[in-house]
């Protein structure tokens, strides 16, 4: 009924047998899945490395956006000012603080939470949800609120801190040189915590709950239970978790500029808002660019060191 | 070591009863299986004996003493659980010396018991490896040694064999039965599988929506099943179950199945003329008889299945789909019509209603102290 014209189509579709020579068909078996992986390549060598690159050349050069004859080659004249800015080693040191001071409280207070949320309650899933509320707040607002939160004309916390005895008088901790960072730092442990606690309690669920059991029958006690089971459990999602929040508080300067703008006097400045101020405040691109790359040495130092600590713990026990 | 009392123990879940009044005394040394179908309690059972799920009302004693309130740790008992749930991050033998060392025992003492514990189950080579790197059957043995190590009061088992293969369940059934023998361990096993009630119990205990149907030594509750469940739940291949109305003279009793066929059955006290009944007959007492046997019936052959060893013949009588178990090795084509005789005094009659088994009158003497125990379990 249908056969001829099937019969045709079948012989249309069909291609005569490829004619390439063998040097062309090996050249083609070669390239191929390089052709298949192209895209990813190219999309980072245009968005990262190309970037990174340019960003490194930067701190090898004088340039100033304002200044028409800069741009030229200067060598390591960056760094040799570097190590003689005393701003830079202040920053240093700030970021330190900053770094280890907002992520002791993440942690600790998000770990509680976690372990708070794992039990079983009323309204559970909202309350997990509303712990949330603060990732989902933009940085500078959060910032601002804050900010406004320590001043004493329009926020309520230094009448409050001097009504508890911590304060002789209401006064604004943000332009005290020596209190200044706890301002941005106390925003931070309030924007962080949900963090650690949603990725916490992830781990914590993931527990098989005869472990507890078994640990119970086994004579452990509640905090045996929690050091033996919880912790070795959480310990992988604990490592990576404060590994990658450290980076990112340490490059994280939104609350600082915005709350306090390094100030006062350079004592909240840490090396992600010096490199800021000296990029888009004095201009100058080249300096900023030696302090990033300084910074991105000292980032990947750590990465590395953490990774290596973790490797060596996994084999060890 | 010590005994296991439970006294009209109930567990519900606000308006959920899961166990209705549980009474069971569990002897010194004594290995008892609770069997019964998913859902039927024991799980919950055991679990609370374990301390692991409150008691809603009654009594938990182990030893003398009322543990009701004891936290699961104070209890002194070990559990081997379904999961296993080995402590993944720990060797073998922090596995086994955990609650040891939680106890601060001496370190001297932990290695001799753990010495001690893996030479009985072949752990030797295993201590330092971590359970992942381990096989379903050695976790399982790991399992066993974490509870071994610490010479509990009593032993807790919940389904401890589901997740092997059929081979080595055999082979740990074997084991753990072996063990028992050589600890001497009050033990209370959970399981689903009749086979591991049957061959490795001291006493069973088959349980049904929440209730102890009967109470009894594997072959008390296999010949005198108290009632229509135990009857079908213990037995592989299950007990035949066929239903009619009895029929009854002064001196005869019968049994009449829907197409007419009348089937004679032992007199026994209880049974009365137009009452609902089902004969229960275990495959083996059903038996492939020549036609004209007194009292054999028609059946139409469905299906044979070989099984080496013996042959199981399924066929249909009165509407009723029937095994027969045999060692011969017959060849009926399938559809054609056989009779089969039933092996009267070994057939059980059940009330309809009640379930119940009527037991027949007594013949023999030494039958009478079994029948008695065994029933009450309702």
């Amino acid at each position: 009924m249908v056969g001829s014209p099937v019969t045709l189509l079948a012989d249309a579709g069909k291609r005569p047998v490829a004619r390439r020579g063998v040097l062309s068909r090996k050249w083609s078996g070669i390239l191929e899945p390089y052709l298949y992986v192209s895209p990813a390549i190219i999309l980072i060598v245009a968005v990262m490395l190309m970037p990174l690159v340019l960003g490194l050349s930067y701190a090898f050069r004088d340039i100033r956006i304002l200044n028409p004859f800069s741009g030229g080659f200067i060598g390591l004249a960056h760094f040799q000012t570097l190590m003689q800015d005393s701003a830079f080693f202040q920053a240093l040191l700030n970021t330190a603080w900053w770094t280890f001071g907002s992520l002791l409280f993440q942690f600790s207070l998000g770990l509680i939470l976690a372990l708070l949320l794992n039990r079983h309650f009323v309204g559970r899933r909202l309350v997990q949800a509303l712990v949330f509320l603060p990732w989902a707040v933009p940085t500078f607002l959060s910032g601002l609120n804050w900010a406004w939160l320590f001043n004493p004309v329009v926020g309520p916390l230094p009448h409050w801190f001097t009504a508890l005895g911590i304060m002789d008088s209401p006064f604004n901790i943000l332009s005290d040189p020596d209190l200044a960072m706890w301002g941005p730092i106390v925003a931070n442990i309030w924007f962080g915590i949900p963090f650690f606690a949603i990725t916490l309690l992830a781990a914590l669920q993931s527990i098989p709950s005869d472990l507890y059991e078994a640990a119970a029958i086994d004579g452990a006690t509640t905090r045996q239970q929690f050091f033996s089971i919880t912790l070795p459990f959480l310990a992988p999602t604990i490592a990576i978790t404060l590994m990658l929040r450290t980076i990112w508080i340490a490059n994280f300067a939104d609350l600082i500029v915005v709350m306090t703008n390094g100030g006062p006097a350079d004592s909240t400045q840490i090396v992600a808002s010096y490199i800021f101020t000296q990029a888009f405040r004095r201009l100058d691109f080249g300096y900023a660019s030696a302090i990033a790359a300084v910074l991105l040495v000292l980032l990947l130092a750590y990465a590395l060191s953490v990774i290596a600590l973790r490797r060596a713990m996994s084999h060890s026990s | 070591m010590a005994s296991i009392e439970i006294a009209n123990a109930r567990k519900s879940y606000g308006a959920v009863h899961v166990l209705h009044g549980i009474d069971l005394a569990i002897a010194d040394g004594e290995f008892i299986v609770l069997v019964g179908p998913s859902g039927c309690g024991k799980s919950t059972l055991l679990r609370m004996i374990a301390g692991l799920e409150d008691i809603t009302s009654g009594d938990i004693r182990i030893g003398d003493d009322i543990v009701n309130d004891l936290q699961p740790r104070d209890r002194d008992i070990a559990m081997v659980f379904q999961s296993y749930a080995l402590y993944p991050h720990m060797t073998v033998a922090q596995n086994m010396s955990y609650a040891l060392t939680l106890r601060k025992t001496a370190k001297e003492r932990i290695a001799e018991s753990l010495a001690g514990v893996s030479e009985i189950l072949g752990l030797n080579a295993l201590l330092d490896r971590r359970p992942k790197a381990l096989s379903g059957g050695q976790r399982q043995r790991v399992a066993m040694g974490r509870a071994i190590v610490r010479k509990p009061r009593a032993f807790l088992f919940d389904e401890p064999l589901s997740n092997l293969d059929a081979r080595l369940r055999e082979q740990m059934r074997t084991e753990i039965r072996k063990l028992h023998r050589r600890l001497n361990a009050t033990s209370v096993y959970v399981t689903h599988d009749q086979i591991e009630a049957m061959t490795m119990a001291d006493r069973i205990v088959a349980m049904h929506d929440g209730i102890i149907q009967q109470v009894g030594t594997p072959i008390e509750i296999y010949d005198h099943p108290a009632n229509i469940f135990v009857a079908s739940f213990i037995g592989s291949p299950a007990m035949n179950f066929l239903h009619g109305t009895c029929i009854k003279t002064d001196t005869t009793s019968a049994i009449r199945f829907a197409d007419g066929h009348i089937l004679p059955v032992a007199p026994r006290p209880g049974l009365y003329a137009g009452q609902e009944i089902t004969l229960g007959a275990r495959p083996e007492h059903v038996a492939i008889a020549a036609p004209e046997t007194p009292g054999a019936l028609p059946a139409r052959v469905d299906l044979i299945e070989p099984m080496g060893l013996s042959t199981l013949i399924h066929v249909t009588l009165a509407g009723h789909e029937l095994k027969i178990f045999t060692m011969d090795r017959p060849a009926f084509a399938i559809d054609s019509t056989i009779h089969i005789a039933f092996d009267i005094d070994k057939t059980h009659i059940f009330d309809r209603n009640s379930e119940l088994r009527l037991p027949p009158v007594i013949k023999a003497p030494e039958e009478t102290t079994k029948e008695t125990s065994g029933a009450n379990g309702t």
